[in-house]
């Protein structure tokens, strides 16, 4: 068996310029990056080196801690909100919509396919407030308050960014979770109800225990995504204000182009990359056990 | 579900009765704060594409000084031309057409040659370098910006699209690789056996056996890659150095009229544009859309 | 194998068609700016402040007509939040275009000239005797801020900064004009309690707000207070500067720069202002562009009036040190400087004043040949603060690193909506001025 479709050079031939160009383009400058960690300066300075120096700082350094900070946050909370009303929507789409879902399965899904970037703008003119009140603060008004600045309040801002990219990706989730859902036998549901079971009860004793794999392989892929935010944040607030919406990956963008420091620069790109994989190492794990316990 | 459907249905035949009517009410208003969360729904999805709409045929005034639920006094399109004269929109979308095609060809002739290598050819060492590939899924893109931004300015790259090209191409191998791969694993090996029993070489099954089996693949996994390439923003804005060099994201970012103030009906219009255009394609193509990136993750 | 290789090289060929148009369109559509690098005057200006490009265009068809025949001007232009950047990706590539507005940083500008990446202006005018078309006011501020006596940058802006108020609204109200920042933070406050906004506040861009910060600490600790914390003579967390921010700060959280100022941006803080939404506007006179035009400003410029920042009570420094500045003046790239640029550099030295004042009503540094008659009334304001002040004083950002700029400038929208406290800002500051 192997004799016939082992073939060195058909091989290389076909697997030869994927492989060329992505160690050129990415594995080469990933190694790359982790030497400019020990260097520091830019194109214009020119670089010098520097040891361990860029680890230390980014120890001591403030901002580097309110940017995982700010990191860990967002990715909790929008993972969490994320997976869990995809997953309430997913019920939405098997139990109570049935055969019509498909449309509105179409409707909540289309934000995603939305470039990012228009997305943001579009949230920045629905939440403003000068110079007209936008349609957020239209309905703020109509509750008796004032006019609240959204993105102008550090607070305020965050839940902005966490509301748009909900809103942003609850469809994918719903319909990542429904195919799973799908797969649940029915008759499972059915002896189910037969029993009496009904509602609420249904769901947590039969489809939640049900449907933990693919809830987590859910959550794994919504996390690695939302570690490594970018467009959303810069379309939306840049950082702002000051530095209270930055994350890992805008300032590491920031110290690079911005103050024109590639090996601090790269020094953070490396601890992001350190994050991403412990956090996914550690989900991965947690699940495992999980899935052995049964 | 469509057994679940059934039960339902034969249930329901079999109470029939003329306490229909009550049942029916009594249903209705059961179902009502569901239908309501499902209208709610809706309304929260469509009504930010209407207000952008409605507000990209505005003009600066009414922005500045009419409350946004007043609707445009006229449906001029003018905000849409100068979005794409003195907005610069056409170019924008030019840039955009010409960086993420020829970087999507590349990828998915590349990616699918690849993919065929390793999983349906046996070699020595194909196990590690498809974890290679499965590596670079996990890495974030910020690793990789610094070192090619070198690269790219001493090949004297950095006044072209070239860059956008290339590092577009890049980005896409890794799960191009790997979701193609996962296809071919379903395919039988006999296939490939027996025609090269037949005589046929390896290389020619690849071509005419192994590409048109994974056709379908190729085109969920070509309209996955589409939309990440067309709506990335930070390989757009960390290679394009100057205006005319923009894609539609980075072009829609710094979006300013003729002194530099936002000149909303423009900032609207050309909204409207960038979204509309990817939701023509996504209304044509929604099924394989949905499909191709919950198929993606689950998989990963 | 013979139909196989066919196929291949059927393959190899639109492969090769689709890369080889797709370089025929790169080229077309992204060598623009490589290919006008060739024989002309590239010129790299901001969006927001469309003068210098114009009148580098007004003078190609007049006094610099023979000098664009042999370079022909080409202008582009970028936001200012990201045109250090681009400069320092470009002069990284050896790649600054003919001619530049200056980085907003001016440290950044000083690494250039360290660099040895621009051409020594007063040098080059020396040789064609026109080193006199640069005043004095002008050369020295630009001296400050380099720290080089020789001059690097054309004056093509000089700004002096001060409180603009709308005379109606203070009749209105009776509102006398302060000459104490008590007096101002009082007429400030009674203005509040009629429901009218005091200060205009771009708080997107931070700078309208710190500006208040940094002419406080000049008033109060003398004109030499930021170089004491540039040289590290002194921390921008000792208690008598962190007063300057606590002060704005506390204007901040009074509302005093309206509710939005956090996301209101450069136009749209001066939109409040010309359309009499606000009483003052701390703004320098580069604005006149806007202040002189009817569309925008809707409360008429006879209504405008200008008054000098006020005295601190107590304080080092006095009132008629006037903050000015050279704007962003542009700069000239060295590798790039042959006679075509030298052809432009004079034309630009002889003309680019009288052309700035008559067409744009902007007051420039460089020595006035042709007073224009229609001077507006604002402009001759500005001329005459320009010739009575004693001595100028630079702005809050001047002497920062390109790290401690941005935060500032980031920072200055939460100083103006109260969120960040005084002593916070400063903090934040020192930190990014220590790294």
């Amino acid at each position: 068996m192997n004799s016939v479709l082992a073939s060195r050079r058909t091989a290389v031939l076909l697997v030869g310029p994927a492989l060329l160009v992505y160690t050129a383009i990415t594995l080469v400058p990933i190694a790359w990056s982790f030497g400019y960690t020990f260097f520091s300066g830019g194109l214009i300075q020119g670089f010098t080196f520097s040891g361990l120096k860029n680890f230390q700082q980014f120890l001591t350094d403030p901002n580097a801690w309110n940017a995982i900070a700010f990191t860990l946050r967002y990715a909790v909370i929008v993972s969490v909100g994320q997976v869990v009303i995809g997953y309430l929507l997913a019920l939405l789409y098997i139990f109570f919509l049935r055969r019509a879902s498909g449309l509105v399965r179409t409707v909540v899904f289309f934000p995603v396919v939305l470039p990012t970037v228009a997305v943001s703008l579009l949230f920045q003119r629905m939440f403003q407030l000068t110079p007209q009140p936008g349609p957020v603060n239209a309905l703020v008004h109509v509750f008796g308050g004032q006019g609240v600045d959204f993105l102008g309040h550090a607070d305020s801002a965050f839940w902005v960014l966490i509301v748009m990219d909900i809103w942003r990706s609850m469809g994918f989730y719903a319909v990542l979770l429904f195919a799973g859902l799908v797969d649940i036998p029915d008759e499972l549901i059915e002896s189910a109800r037969l029993d009496g079971a009904g509602g609420w009860s249904l769901v947590r004793r039969i489809v939640l225990p049900l449907s933990v794999p693919v809830l987590l392989s859910s959550i794994i892929f919504s996390i690695n995504g939302t570690l490594k935010v970018f467009d959303s944040v810069v379309a939306l607030t840049n950082g702002g204000p000051g530095n209270a919406t930055t994350p890992l990956t805008l300032y590491m963008f920031q110290t690079a182009f911005a103050y024109g420091d590639y090996g601090y620069g790269s020094t953070i790109a490396l601890m992001l990359t350190i994050l991403c994989l412990i956090v996914t190492v550690f989900i991965f794990r947690g699940s495992r056990r999980d899935l052995t316990k049964g | 579900m469509t057994a679940v459907t059934d039960e339902f249905e034969r249930a329901a035949s079999m109470k029939r009765t003329s306490l229909d009517s009550v049942r029916a009410a009594s249903r209705f208003l059961r179902r009502l704060p569901m239908n309501i969360v499902i209208v709610l729904l809706l309304v929260i999805e469509i009504y930010p594409l209407v207000w952008i709409f409605l507000g990209s045929f505005k003009t600066q005034s009414e922005f500045l000084n009419d409350p946004f639920w007043t609707l445009p006094s006229k449906w001029d399109v003018s905000n849409y031309i100068s979005a794409f004269t003195t907005g610069n929109l056409g170019q924008y979308i030019l840039n955009s057409v010409l960086t993420v095609f020829p970087a999507l060809f590349l990828t998915l002739a590349l990616g699918v040659a690849a993919a065929f290598a390793l999983e349906i050819l046996v070699w020595k060492g194909r196990g590690t370098i498809l974890l290679l590939f499965l590596a670079g899924v996990m890495v974030p893109g910020q690793m990789v910006l610094l070192p090619l931004f070198s690269i790219y300015f001493n090949l004297q790259l950095t006044g072209t699209l070239w860059p956008l090209i290339i590092t577009y191409t890049a980005s896409g191998l890794p799960l191009t690789v790997f979701m193609i791969a996962t296809y071919f694993r379903a395919v039988p090996r006999e296939l490939f056996e027996a025609a090269t029993l037949d005589g046929a070489t390896l290389l020619r099954q690849f071509w005419s056996i192994g590409v048109p089996i994974v056709r379908n693949a190729i085109f969920t996994v070509g309209l996955v890659q589409f939309f990440f390439l067309w709506n990335d923003l930070l390989i757009a804005l960390t290679f394009t150095s100057s205006e005319n060099l923009r894609t539609i994201q980075v072009g829609l970012l710094n979006f300013t009229g003729q002194y530099g103030a936002i000149q909303y009906g423009p900032l609207f219009a050309a909204i409207c544009v960038s979204i509309f255009g990817t939701l023509v394609l996504y209304l044509f193509l929604n099924q394989r859309v949905m499909k191709g990136l919950a198929a993606g993750s689950v998989k990963g | 194998m013979t139909t196989a290789h066919r196929r291949l090289r059927r393959l190899a060929v639109i492969g090769s068609v689709i890369t080889a148009s797709a370089l025929v369109l790169t080229a077309c559509s992204g060598g623009g700016s490589t290919a006008a690098s060739g024989g002309s005057f590239t010129m790299l200006a901001l969006q927001n402040n469309t003068t210098p490009n114009d009148t580098l265009a007004a003078l190609s068809s007049s006094t610099c007509q023979a000098a664009d025949k042999a370079a022909p001007l080409k202008k582009d232009a970028d936001a200012q939040t990201q045109h250090d950047q681009k400069l320092q990706l470009l002069a990284g590539q050896n790649a600054l275009p003919n001619i530049f507005v200056g980085p907003g940083t001016p440290d950044l500008a000083k690494q250039f000239i360290s660099g040895n990446k621009l051409v020594d202006i007063t040098a080059e005018l020396q040789k064609e005797g026109l080193q006199d078309q640069i005043l004095p006011v002008a050369q020295s501020t630009i001296q400050k801020l380099y720290g080089k006596s020789d001059s690097y940058a054309l004056p093509n802006e000089l700004n002096i900064e001060g409180i603009w108020y709308n005379k109606k609204i203070f009749s209105d109200n009776g509102i006398a004009l302060p000459g104490t920042w008590d007096e101002l933070t009082a007429d400030a406050a009674a203005l509040l309690a009629k429901g009218i906004q005091p200060f205009a506040g771009d708080g997107k861009d931070g700078w309208p707000i710190t500006r208040y910060v940094g002419a406080y600490i000049f008033r109060s600790l003398g004109p030499d207070a930021l170089e004491k914390v540039a040289q590290g003579k002194a921390k921008l967390t000792d208690p008598e500067y962190v007063k300057a921010a606590n002060e704005v700060a506390k204007l901040g959280k009074a509302g005093a720069f309206g509710a939005g100022v956090a996301s209101t941006d450069y136009n749209g803080g001066l939109n409040q202002f010309l359309t009499g939404k606000a009483a003052m506007d701390y703004m320098g006179s580069w604005a006149l562009a806007n202040f002189n035009d009817p569309k925008q400003n809707t409360v008429g410029a006879d209504n405008i009036g200008f008054m000098p920042f006020p005295a601190v009570s107590g304080g080092k420094g006095s009132i008629d040190q006037t903050p000015a500045n050279v704007g962003q003046p542009i700069m000239m790239s060295k590798s790039k400087f042959g006679s075509g640029s030298a052809a432009w550099l004079k034309c630009i030295a002889q003309d680019y004043g009288n052309v700035a004042l008559d067409k744009y009503g902007v007051v420039t540094g460089f020595k006035i040949t042709k007073q224009p008659g229609n001077v507006p009334p604002l402009t001759k304001v500005v001329q005459d603060q320009i010739n009575s002040s004693t001595s100028s004083v630079l702005w809050f950002e001047a002497l920062f690193n390109a790290k401690a700029t941005t935060v500032s400038q980031s920072d200055g929208g939460s100083l103006g909506n109260g969120s960040l406290s005084g002593s916070d800002f400063m903090q934040q500051l020192q930190t990014a001025l220590g790294q």
